[in-house]
């Protein structure tokens, strides 16, 4: 891994989030192409956001809305009220 | 949705209060994720995720309807976890009531800087362990991963939520991202 170009890392994290030039993307396959610790390390950065996602299904627990509405304080619910 | 929205923010600042829980109830789930991902504890999540309605409820006047709601929303709550995790003491959790609350486990309770034995990690159910893993990360790498991965965000609208340059989010995602591989890396 030591001989490899430092900017491949960051070009596989600009790779990743979709935000990678043409230029770059073109030299992190060429590079990818002939180095296996590079390609293991792009495989793992790929596996962390399936791993993150498959997480992602979680909902609010019930009574959540009532929970808010009995937390709301009282008396903006009548405008202009004065006392 | 945005129109919806939009129309039902209209009544609520009329002093409609029910136009109010129709918003809540559109944006519940996703705001309770990401509050239960940053906190790492169902009762936070539920108590955090329902004063950021409170507050939006409070401040609406505020919100710029040509905005995007679900990013005003976002930043509140976002604000409200990280200064939560902020203010935690480390041992918060230990003496917490686990029995009868379900889909609550000693992992679900586990601090954000405690280790747990190997053996442990490997047996965890796949969401304990994503929770775990994601507890462990640097607070400043965690609300930029949670947003970018479990809800999806565009990485211009993360810097809107957390009102931080793109680029600060960008290299935050990179370090979070490689941190998760190293720490995933034994599985």
């Amino acid at each position: 891994m030591n001989k490899c170009p430092e900017q491949i890392v960051h070009y596989m994290h600009e790779y990743l989030d979709g935000d990678i030039s043409g230029e770059h993307e073109q030299e992190l396959k060429t590079h990818l192409a002939s180095c296996p610790s590079c390609q293991q390390h792009m495989h793992e950065l790929s596996k962390v956001a399936a791993f993150v996602q498959s997480a992602s299904h979680i909902s609010a627990p019930n009574g959540f809305v009532e929970g808010v509405t009995a937390r709301l304080p009282k008396e903006t619910s009548k405008v202009g009220m004065k006392r | 949705m945005d129109a919806l929205v939009n129309k039902r923010i209209k009544e609520v600042l009329k002093g409609d209060q029910n136009a109010f829980a129709e918003i809540v109830e559109l944006y519940q789930d996703k705001l309770y994720r990401v509050c239960f991902r940053m906190l790492g504890n169902k009762h936070e999540a539920e108590d955090i995720a329902q004063e950021a309605f409170v507050r939006a409820f409070i401040n609406i006047h505020t919100f710029d309807t040509k905005r995007k709601f679900s990013t005003w929303l976002y930043r509140i709550g976002t604000n409200l976890c990280i200064d939560r995790i902020r203010k935690k003491k480390p041992d918060y959790y230990l003496d917490a009531e686990v029995s009868g609350t379900e889909g609550l486990n000693m992992y679900s309770q586990i601090a954000a800087s405690e280790e747990l034995p190997e053996d442990q990690v490997m047996k965890m159910e796949m969401q304990d362990r994503v929770q775990y893993e994601i507890s462990r990360l640097p607070d400043k790498y965690r609300a930029v991963i949670v947003l970018k991965y479990m809800e999806d965000l565009p990485l211009q609208e993360i810097s809107e939520i957390l009102e931080m340059p793109l680029g600060t989010v960008k290299t935050r995602i990179h370090r979070g991202r490689e941190a998760l591989r190293k720490q995933l890396s034994n599985m």
